[in-house]
């Protein structure tokens, strides 16, 4: 299935989470911190350290680790 | 009815044992599939031969097709607890699945809410690409992803193992495991570790598959600081000797070329609803983590909760999954047997006795290095609050610095800034000061949306 | 025995800035707090230093010097505790509404706040998200907000930069009296002699003042702050409903709430501003919540898809008839009030201390504070 990433499109198998599915494609940095800017990814992967956080469908603060990916879905790591 | 939260090994292993007892049973789970993390598998779309891979996979298959199929067990998957309560007897779990909120009251509950990789801060853990062994693992197991092309392991603990095995057998190329203790520690502790042989001879399985694919541990030395590239991503980490105390071995530091660090600690006790619902929690002086307070029964401070598996000590699965049948039985009010208990947490201790993370971790901070990645904060704002502020204790120092106060709300820092501003301080974090950095009154975050549409009970 | 000039009992905003108020004029000043700094009402409270809310009256004339003196300490001690200006709007969404709040305005005008109203477009324009159907309110330019926890502490940094000792954790164990003046305080671990006690104990000042043998009617208020997952730039000021100024009037034992809602620096959003009467009670109810999330979702719709991350709650220190107790005991001599200032103990918090100041060396004051004086209480307290 398909779903994009900043407007990009991302190939995925359903059942994959949004984060792993951006990893294989080689999406590493999934959002910049509120603060510094400082780039961020996966980090433990589980749901517990909320360092994935992205935007999805407009709902804000997501753990792409955990959600699953569905098709067409919006993502979005950078807040504008 | 009992209620059992968490679908791992001891909440699977509860569940089981209660239906079997003739109870009927509902059982709660935050992820898509029973099993939680130490039986993580993969989505029906994802066809793989797990069982080639995962070691320990079928039995897991087996127990969770059990509580499936069992006729007085109904399973809830997808379902969060976002906040528990206690009164007079009865707990109150406010759950949230798929956008529908539900009350559960129920008068005999079981916890068993697992544990997450314990990391420590270091400079460079918060680049893309540093990550903790469980959640490499995670990738793998749950969704058939590899985490990089080359990936160091490191930290303690014999958890590193089987997830450099896993990443090996996957083709993965694993460029360092790096174990911080020492053999010797293994040795000291062999008479109590011998009450597991099959675990011993599962972590002698991994060496030698690892020795297939010529990775060797490389013991008594961790992974100090991580440089990232010019695409901000982790290009490399500084692995360094380190003594017991994990203070670096001075000349010792080389770089490690690596697009993933895996790099875990020991484990830390998931204990939100445990706070919620006002359990007696207290400092294991094992490994320093702060667990439930159980009886021989896994009866907890609350009448009619329990509490089994990694929030009442870090013990792995065959001590979960004992734990789990225990809880499940006497929450059922049949008998118990708590022999291969006892056997199970002798060797659990030995292991945290042979795993220790030694208090010179903060040597490798520098001023500059982040403690709350959620909010952050770094060392020197926290040197700063303590000795320029003022701040006595860890819970003012998170009202001055906001540290801890981030969305993973301390899960990840709590610990750590436990023993920061106990160093800076000259005091010893007390009990109830590390008690209090994983109290957690939301214990999941819920959109205001869904909480505003809670129907009205009186 | 150490013998400073006078004691301030509690570590939150009211006793540092009473402390920091006397070091100024020149006394040797010991703040002693049982637990850390900011440990009590002070640590859970959201920073409001409003004129808005406020009736015309004696609370009003010291919100307003109060709101004012926040800037001058800012200015004086090199802030560090996030003080901004950032405004409060109030709004009303019925015609009763719309009315009492014209009214509230006109007359807090009068007494020198600055109150702007706003139809529907200029409301918009400065709450963007606001729910389109509200039409009505007041900008009240001089609501300001502040970090109560650093407050306090950087006021505590200056004092002892002045020679004035803070200790943590010294649990006052009792205040002894001599003709009934205060004469000695006495911790766990030292004994102190004085003449002049601060009772700035807030929630708790009741029994401060029974240590010392007299009486205060300060009773806990419980509020609830549910605080949001970072959502930056979508609120810009405190927002309000109307029905918030009567709440905190009230009298009711029962759950009161009308949210508060305010974006913060850091990016979470803060909705505050439950009120119930029951004691120390720690543990709370979903329905709290589910009412504050609800509230705050009619006056911002767009928070719907915003998450709860936390909540917390504090214990509100109030009097019965809600004005703050701010003066000499009328037992005891040399036993001074600083307390039940209820929800508004940061806003009022230093000109409280000018008071407390200027009546501890009998110099004069910029109002008539009589009003608040705790000798209002010694009827009530004869058996």
């Amino acid at each position: 299935m398909i779903f994009f990433f900043e407007n990009n499109e991302i190939h995925a198998i359903a059942g994959q989470t949004v984060g792993s599915a951006l990893l294989e494609n080689n999406v590493r940095v999934l959002r910049r911190t509120r603060f510094e800017g400082a780039p961020r990814g996966m980090f433990c992967g589980i749901g517990v350290c909320f360092d994935c956080v992205v935007t999805i469908n407009g709902v804000a603060n997501q753990r792409a680790c955990l959600v699953e990916v569905e098709e067409g879905m919006r993502v979005e790591g950078f807040q504008r | 009815m009992i209620t059992v939260v968490g679908a791992g090994p001891a909440g699977l292993a509860a569940a089981l044992s209660a239906a079997n007892a003739g109870e009927s049973v509902e059982l709660i789970e935050s992820g898509a599939r029973l099993g939680g993390q130490y039986w993580r598998n993969l989505p029906n779309s994802i066809v793989v031969d797990q069982q080639a891979l995962n070691h320990d996979f079928q039995s897991g298959k087996v127990l969770r097709e059990k509580v499936q199929a069992h006729p007085n067990i109904t399973v809830l998957l997808n379902t969060q607890v976002w906040r528990a309560s206690h009164e007079e007897g009865i707990s109150i779990l406010h759950t949230i699945s798929g956008g529908t909120t539900r009350e559960i009251r129920t008068n005999k509950l079981i916890l068993a809410t697992g544990a997450y990789d314990r990391t420590l801060p270091f400079p460079g853990w918060d680049i893309p690409g540093v990550m903790t062994p469980g959640g490499v693992q995670a990738l793998l197991k749950g969704n058939n992803v590899k985490a990089g092309k080359k990936i160091v392991i490191a930290g303690t603990g014999p958890f590193l193992l089987p997830v450099a095995t896993g990443l090996a057998k996957y083709g993965v190329d694993v460029v360092g495991l790096f174990e911080a203790n020492r053999l010797r520690r293994w040795i000291w502790q062999l008479p109590a570790l011998l009450n597991n042989i099959s675990a011993i001879k599962e972590g002698a399985s991994y060496l030698h598959t690892l020795r297939k694919f010529k990775v060797r541990v490389q013991r008594g030395y961790a992974v100090v600081e991580a440089h990232s590239g010019s695409d901000g991503n982790l290009s490399a980490v500084t692995v360094a000797r380190v003594k017991s105390d994990f203070s670096v071995i001075e000349g010792s530091q080389r770089k490690v070329v690596c697009d993933v660090a895996a790099i875990g600690w020991g484990f830390t006790a998931d204990l939100s609803l445990a706070g919620n619902l006002g359990l007696m929690q207290q400092v294991s002086l094992l490994d320093g983590g702060t667990y439930v307070v159980v009886d021989e029964h896994q009866g907890t401070s609350q009448a009619g909760i329990f509490a089994a598996g990694e929030i009442t000590g870090i013990g792995g699965s065959k001590l979960s999954l004992a734990e789990g049948e225990i809880a499940g039985s006497a929450a059922a009010g049949s008998e118990t047997n708590t022999s291969k208990k006892r056997k199970l947490a002798k060797f659990a201790s030995a292991l945290l006795r042979t795993y220790p993370v030694g208090p010179n971790w903060q040597s490798w901070l520098k001023p500059e290095t982040t403690i709350c990645r959620c909010e952050e904060v770094t060392l020197e704002i926290i040197e700063k609050s303590v000795l320029d502020l003022g701040a006595t204790d860890s819970r003012t120092v998170k009202l001055f610095t906001r540290c801890g106060m981030g969305m993973c709300q301390g899960r990840i820092c709590g610990r750590s800034v436990n023993d920061v501003v106990a160093r800076i301080s000259g005091k010893p974090a007390s009990d109830a000061d590390r008690v209090s950095s994983a109290a957690r009154p939301i214990a999941s975050p819920i959109l205001l949306g869904e909480l505003a549409q809670i129907p009205i009970v009186d | 025995m150490k013998q400073p000039d006078a004691i301030v009992i509690g570590a939150g905003v009211v006793g540092s800035a009473c402390a920091l108020g006397l070091a100024k004029a020149g006394l040797k000043v010991v703040v002693l707090d049982r637990g850390p700094v900011s440990g009590g009402t002070t640590g859970a409270g959201e920073g409001n230093i409003l004129v808005s809310d406020k009736e015309p009256g004696p609370e009003l004339t010291l919100a307003i010097r109060s709101r004012n003196a926040w800037f001058e300490i800012a200015d004086e001690i090199g802030a560090g505790f996030e003080l901004e200006a950032k405004g409060g709007i109030v709004v009303a969404r019925t015609q009763v509404g719309a009315t009492a709040l014209s009214h509230l305005a006109k007359r807090q005008q009068r007494a020198g706040v600055q109150a702007h109203e706003l139809d529907r477009s200029a409301l918009h324009q400065l709450e963007p998200y606001l729910d389109p159907s509200i039409d009505f309110g007041f900008h009240y330019p001089a609501d300001a907000q502040c970090q109560p926890m650093l407050s306090a502490a950087q006021m505590l940094k200056a004092l002892r930069s002045m020679g004035g000792e803070v200790i943590t954790g010294a649990a006052v164990r009792a205040i002894h009296t001599k003709d009934s003046a205060i004469s000695q305080v006495v911790t766990e671990k030292e004994k102190y002699s004085t003449e002049i006690v601060i009772n700035a104990t807030g929630t708790w000042a009741g029994e401060i003042a029974q240590m010392a043998g007299s009486y205060l009617p300060i009773a806990p208020r419980r509020g609830f702050i549910l605080v949001s997952a970072p959502a930056p730039n979508l609120i810009r000021h405190k927002v309000y409903d109307a029905d918030y100024v009567a709440n905190v009037a009230s009298d009711s034992t029962d759950l009161q709430s009308s949210a508060v809602v305010e974006g913060t620096k850091s990016g979470t959003i803060l909705i505050g501003a439950s009120r119930e009467r029951v004691g120390f009670k720690s543990d709370f109810d979903v329905s709290i919540l589910r009412i504050l999330a609800r509230q705050a979702i009619s006056l911002f719709p767009i928070l719907a898809s915003v998450q709860l991350m936390r909540a917390y709650r504090g214990f509100r220190p109030f009097a019965p008839d809600h004005l703050p107790v701010i003066g000499e005991d009328g037992k005891i001599k040399g036993l001074w009030h600083a307390a039940g200032h209820e929800g508004a103990g940061i806003g009022l918090a230093p000109a409280t201390a000018e008071i407390i100041v200027g009546q501890v060396l009998a110099r004069e004051v910029f109002m008539d504070a009589s009003p608040f004086s705790p000798r209002r209480f010694i009827q009530e307290s004869a058996p």
